[in-house]
């Protein structure tokens, strides 16, 4: 059980750095530079308040899932682990 | 007003310098990667370490215009201290269509709620203008000038009195246009593409060839002449006749007009005749090209060779690129028998 979550959340992580690289266009950046654990926005890879908005998009598109709390938002969008554990927590149960 | 800095991205690269070699160089075969024969700007050439992080969220349409505008003002050699003072004017036929029709397409893909708000911001018409102000830092009147035919000879006509009521000591003026693959489907459709990617700028046909081209040209104008002087922008006029002779005709022959039998008019001027379509490519803003070849002609007082395969009227062309001595020079751009501009460049 444990062994099947690790295996898909490698995928939604790996899947989500290659959106994050393509949607925010982040030039310089490959997707296998972000770490799993590095602070999204800020100091770690940057990000701003109008990417929060296409990650916003992001979600819903390719998800299928909303963020409208915006204090729930701060947590999920703190790193792509972060995104990646709501996602599949979230997926699951939908 | 003084022509003090050239900036440009077109199929050759980006900057003056490119674009004098191109000239000299002449004709090169257009990309074949789309649906028609075209002149294409390559992403390589829309890069920039420097402004990377300035315009990461920019499309292609954006950043062809914050290219050749941040060029224009780094040639001039001038540092705009008064911030007030420093205009900026976009002319375009077409915008950013691409990504207004990507846009479009998204809200009928995924619905208006989840479409993404910085392809909505770059497809508004004033995205590429507010960019180059905001990466200059001008506090100035920032425009998009939108039509066909005459966008960059209009921009030139405000840039003029801008500079003239003192609101401006400069003004970057340019144009820019991209081709997407509306654009290549609308070519296609309606032009009458040159199959073996030949433009034939003097065989002034009523059913002209044209190889569609993208890009951006802008001109730092200001009110003083600068280090890097190209000339000086005389009088901008629109259905006027030609009453003196200059030294070189600069045509907008490209195909993209069905009325290119109206300039076999010049040719009875006996004056040498030129026209650059055929390095850049078929744009209804191909005027603010040929402007920037016209001054960079002036400055170097050297005429650039014409690139042509017909010359059937016998029109004085300008064979070779040699030393000439050019005081000035008309740039002229006909669209229907009453509509005739001409822009008048002097050293």
């Amino acid at each position: 059980m444990e062994e099947s979550k690790e295996k898909n959340l490698v995928e939604i992580r790996k899947l989500l750095k290659e959106l994050l690289v393509e949607n925010l266009s982040l030039e310089d950046i490959r997707p296998e530079d972000i770490k799993d654990d590095e602070i999204l926005f800020g100091e770690g890879l940057g990000l701003d308040s109008l990417d929060a908005v296409e990650i916003v998009v992001l979600l819903q598109r390719n998800f299928g899932l909303e963020v409208k709390d915006m204090k729930q938002g701060r947590e999920i969008f703190y790193s792509v682990d972060t995104l990646a554990r709501y996602i599949y927590e979230n997926k699951k149960t939908t | 007003m003084y022509i003090s800095g050239i900036g440009i991205v077109f199929t050759r690269g980006r900057g003056i310098d490119s674009f004098e070699k191109a000239l000299k160089e002449g004709w090169r075969e257009p990309s074949r990667t789309g649906l028609i024969p075209a002149y294409r700007v390559g992403p390589e050439t829309l890069t920039d370490a420097s402004l990377s992080k300035k315009i990461r969220r920019a499309d292609r349409f954006s950043r062809m215009a914050v290219l050749s505008a941040v060029d224009a003002y780094g040639n001039s050699g001038i540092t705009v201290n008064e911030r007030e003072k420093l205009g900026i004017i976009l002319a375009t036929a077409f915008g950013p269509h691409t990504t207004t029709f990507s846009f479009l397409d998204d809200i009928l893909d995924y619905g208006d709620a989840n479409v993404s708000p910085t392809k909505f911001s770059n497809s508004v018409h004033n995205a590429a203008a507010s960019y180059v102000s905001a990466i200059l830092e001008s506090r100035g009147p920032t425009v998009t000038l939108t039509q066909f035919k005459l966008a960059f000879q209009n921009a030139l006509i405000l840039a003029g009195s801008w500079i003239a009521e003192g609101r401006c000591d400069h003004v970057l003026c340019g144009c820019a246009d991209e081709l997407g693959m509306v654009m290549e489907c609308a070519c296609k459709m309606k032009l009458n593409i040159a199959k073996d990617g030949k433009i034939n700028p003097f065989a002034f046909s009523d059913s002209p060839v044209s190889v569609p081209g993208e890009g951006s040209v802008f001109v730092m104008l200001s009110k003083e002449k600068g280090s890097n002087n190209y000339g000086k922008v005389g009088e901008i006029s629109f259905s006027q006749n030609i009453t003196r002779k200059p030294d070189l005709f600069v045509i907008d022959t490209d195909g993209m007009s069905a009325y290119e039998t109206g300039y076999k008019d010049i040719i009875n001027y006996d004056t040498v005749i030129a026209g650059y379509s055929p390095v850049f490519g078929s744009m209804l803003t191909g005027s603010a090209f040929n402007f920037a070849a016209a001054a960079l002609m002036l400055k170097n007082q050297i005429a650039y060779k014409c690139i042509f395969q017909d010359n059937p009227f016998g029109a004085k062309l300008c064979v070779e690129t040699s030393a000439k001595n050019l005081n000035e020079i008309y740039c002229i751009k006909i669209c229907r028998p009453e509509i005739k501009t001409i822009v008048r460049l002097q050293k």
